[in-house]
């Protein structure tokens, strides 16, 4: 997983957020009863913009929200979603719970993996994909079911895996764009 | 019977405010508010016996009565949308088709605990929740339904969509109050309970999504309408999930008290293809396994209860006979092992002992001691715990070793040396 760079049009480990961004930030912090609730929702928001969560960011929410980095950290790290580094442009989740697992996921995941050629848990060689197992998503009645940065695809095969990939394999411009428009592609 | 939860469950996305109004929405949450009395809304909550619907069938009036009547600062209502019980879909088929449905409910309900605030917990995953419920939010806060002014009264009521960030354990009430704070999701020791020390240190009550659901409909039709559905125990209608191997997998809405066969197989179509079943899990992963056999159980909570296992989310899992059921245990016992949050040691080692155990017995290496280790663990399970996490790892272990065994003694292989290692925990 190391050595991968950040997503291409998206901010290197050193960029500072923008000043809309950062007034965002402050606003999160003072919705809540205290500055500290706006935390998990920050985090949602700087990950969203620079693909991960850098050590500048958690000091930054540990200054905005009156804690020390390292609480930060120790929060970021309990949640599965938050990445502490950055990750494939396009992150592939897939259900190996109990519905999904009855309705064949192994075998969208072993497609998947054969296809992309990498391993559940890695990444591939050009940081464009990386393939995840993950637990139940809400979506049992639709399973096989996956998830790329919170969008679903529901009643997934092997075949259709295989056209999502290849939707995403050729796209250039946003990825928030491309999976939707993969997913609207895939239904 | 009537339906009344899922009426909209067929579009393809929310349904808006305006045509929400012209369905009714709103309408029972502005007379409420505007002619009765907080502890009237109370008892006819209560007086229609609506039980949690987010796993524990906790009555909702009484949770709702140790809430201050004269607050010395807020209270807090906390909706717990984090739906991540394997096996349940329930709660997003709400937010993402009638999101005005639990907002009118949320506006009642925080009518009667004297809150002005609400946070709905969203997991994190459900973006298209989020969406749909701060799309709906908005709304209100236009059209003058929530915000300093709800609804005309001089009433506050605010509404915040908060996002989880992945991890099953924060459903657990406490866990979901110290996320909602900004900390890891680790469940609190009980006392002091919610509505005394809650959400920001505050009187706070966590309902489930459907639960609050409901609300609107008993306060418009009243409580012998309501207690016309469902059991004696239990009344209202519920909303029955069946996904796994079955025809038509999806969401259905039925009264308490159908038998599961009829879930199945009058809802569902019955088992995929004709197949026969293995066994189904009665309402989430949790509530573990049952044979084809238990098929007339009650969809009930005390009826289930004594069966020895629980309605939990009402979500119905059904196992085909081609998977056999040492997989689908190692499925849950690997997600358990996963999600426990580490802070109590029969819990942590628990479920990681457990998950090694079964998974031993999957590649036909279990031995004889082995059922002496398990049984120790389902006591341990018993210990006391800050949460009752142990309880759900204990579920599809102990049913399995009951009505299951025969499984495991025919995987018993050439003793295994090695003793299972620790536990991993959530960094
Ligand atoms: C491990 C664990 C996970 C839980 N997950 C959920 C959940 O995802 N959604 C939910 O509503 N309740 C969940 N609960 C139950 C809550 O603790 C709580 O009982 C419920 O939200 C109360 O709402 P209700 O009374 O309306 O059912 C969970 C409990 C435990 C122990
Ligand atoms: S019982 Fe398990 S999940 Fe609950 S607090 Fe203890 S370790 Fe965490
Ligand atoms: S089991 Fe896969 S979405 Fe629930």
């Amino acid at each position: 997983m190391s050595g991968a760079s950040a997503r291409p049009g998206q901010p290197g480990e050193d960029a500072t957020p923008p000043e809309p961004l950062l007034r965002e930030l402050e606003a999160l912090a003072a919705r809540y009863p205290t500055r500290r609730g706006g935390l998990l929702l920050m985090l949602h928001r700087l990950q969203e913009w620079r693909g991960w969560i850098a050590p500048a960011d958690m000091r930054r929410c540990g200054t905005l929200t009156g804690i020390s980095a390292a609480e930060v950290f120790s929060v970021v790290s309990f949640y599965t979603m938050f990445r502490t580094r950055p990750g494939a442009r396009f992150p592939i989740g897939i259900c190996r719970n109990i519905a999904c697992f009855v309705q064949g996921s192994e075998h969208v995941t072993r497609a998947l993996s054969e296809k992309l050629g990498c391993e559940p848990g890695g990444m591939t060689a050009d940081g464009r994909f990386s393939l995840q197992e993950v637990e139940c998503l809400g979506s049992c009645g639709s399973g096989p079911c996956l998830e790329i940065d919170s969008r679903y695809f529901e009643n997934v095969d092997a075949g259709k895996a295989g056209r999502i990939v290849d939707a995403l394999a050729r796209s250039d411009g946003d990825a928030t764009d491309a999976i939707e428009h993969a997913a609207k592609a895939a239904r | 019977m009537a339906n009344y939860l899922s009426l909209e469950f067929a579009r393809s996305g929310p349904m808006l405010l305006a045509e929400a109004r012209g369905k009714g929405r709103w309408a029972t949450a502005e007379r409420v508010l505007k002619t009765m009395k907080p502890e009237q809304v109370v008892d006819e909550v209560k007086n229609a016996g609506l039980r949690g619907r987010g796993g524990a069938w906790f009555p909702a009036g009484i949770k709702w009565s140790f809430m201050p009547k004269e607050p010395k600062g807020p209270s807090y209502l906390v909706i717990n949308a984090d739906e991540g019980e394997p096996g349940t879909f329930k709660d997003r088929q709400i937010m993402e088709k009638d999101p005005h449905l639990l907002l009118e409910g949320i506006a009642i309900a925080c009518f009667a605990m004297r809150a002005e605030t609400c946070f709905v917990y969203v997991r994190g995953e459900y973006l298209s929740s989020l969406v749909a419920l701060e799309t709906a939010i908005a709304e209100c806060e236009q059209a003058g339904l929530l915000g300093d002014d709800a609804l005309g009264t001089g009433r506050r009521v605010r509404v915040l969509a908060h996002r989880g960030a992945g991890a099953y354990i924060c459903g657990e009430e406490t866990a979901l109050l110290n996320s909602l704070e900004g900390r890891r999701g680790e469940p609190r020791a009980k006392p002091p309970f919610p509505a005394v020390y809650g959400a920001f240190g505050r009187p706070t009550t966590v309902n489930n999504v459907e639960t609050i659901a409901n609300v609107p409909f008993i306060l418009e039709r009243g409580v012998p309408w309501f207690r016309s559905m469902g059991t004696q125990g239990a009344p209202g209608n519920i909303l029955y999930g069946v996904s796994g191997a079955v025809e038509n997998p999806g969401i259905y809405e039925g009264p308490l008290g159908m038998s599961a066969r009829d879930v199945i197989e009058k809802f569902a179509g019955g088992v995929k293809a004709g197949k026969k079943m293995r066994a189904f899990i009665p309402g989430g992963a949790s509530t573990g396994f049952l044979p084809p056999g238990k098929l007339d159980v009650v969809m009930d909570p005390d009826a289930l209860k004594k069966e020895g296992t629980m309605l939990g989310t009402g979500g119905i899992v059904v196992i085909p006979e081609e998977v056999e059921l040492l997989d689908a245990l190692r499925v849950l016992s690997r997600f358990f092992r996963h999600e426990t949050c580490g802070q109590c040691a029969p819990c942590r080692e628990g479920a990681a002992w457990s998950d090694q155990i079964v998974g031993r017995f999957q590649r036909g290496e279990g031995s004889g001691d082995d059922f002496a280790l398990l049984n120790d663990i389902m006591r341990g399970s018993k210990q006391r715990t800050i949460c009752v996490f142990p309880e759900a790892f204990a579920g599809p272990l102990g049913s399995a070793l009951v009505h299951f065994k025969g499984d495991f003694e025919r995987n018993i292989g050439p003793a295994s040396p090695v003793a299972p290692q620790g536990a991993t925990s959530r960094g």
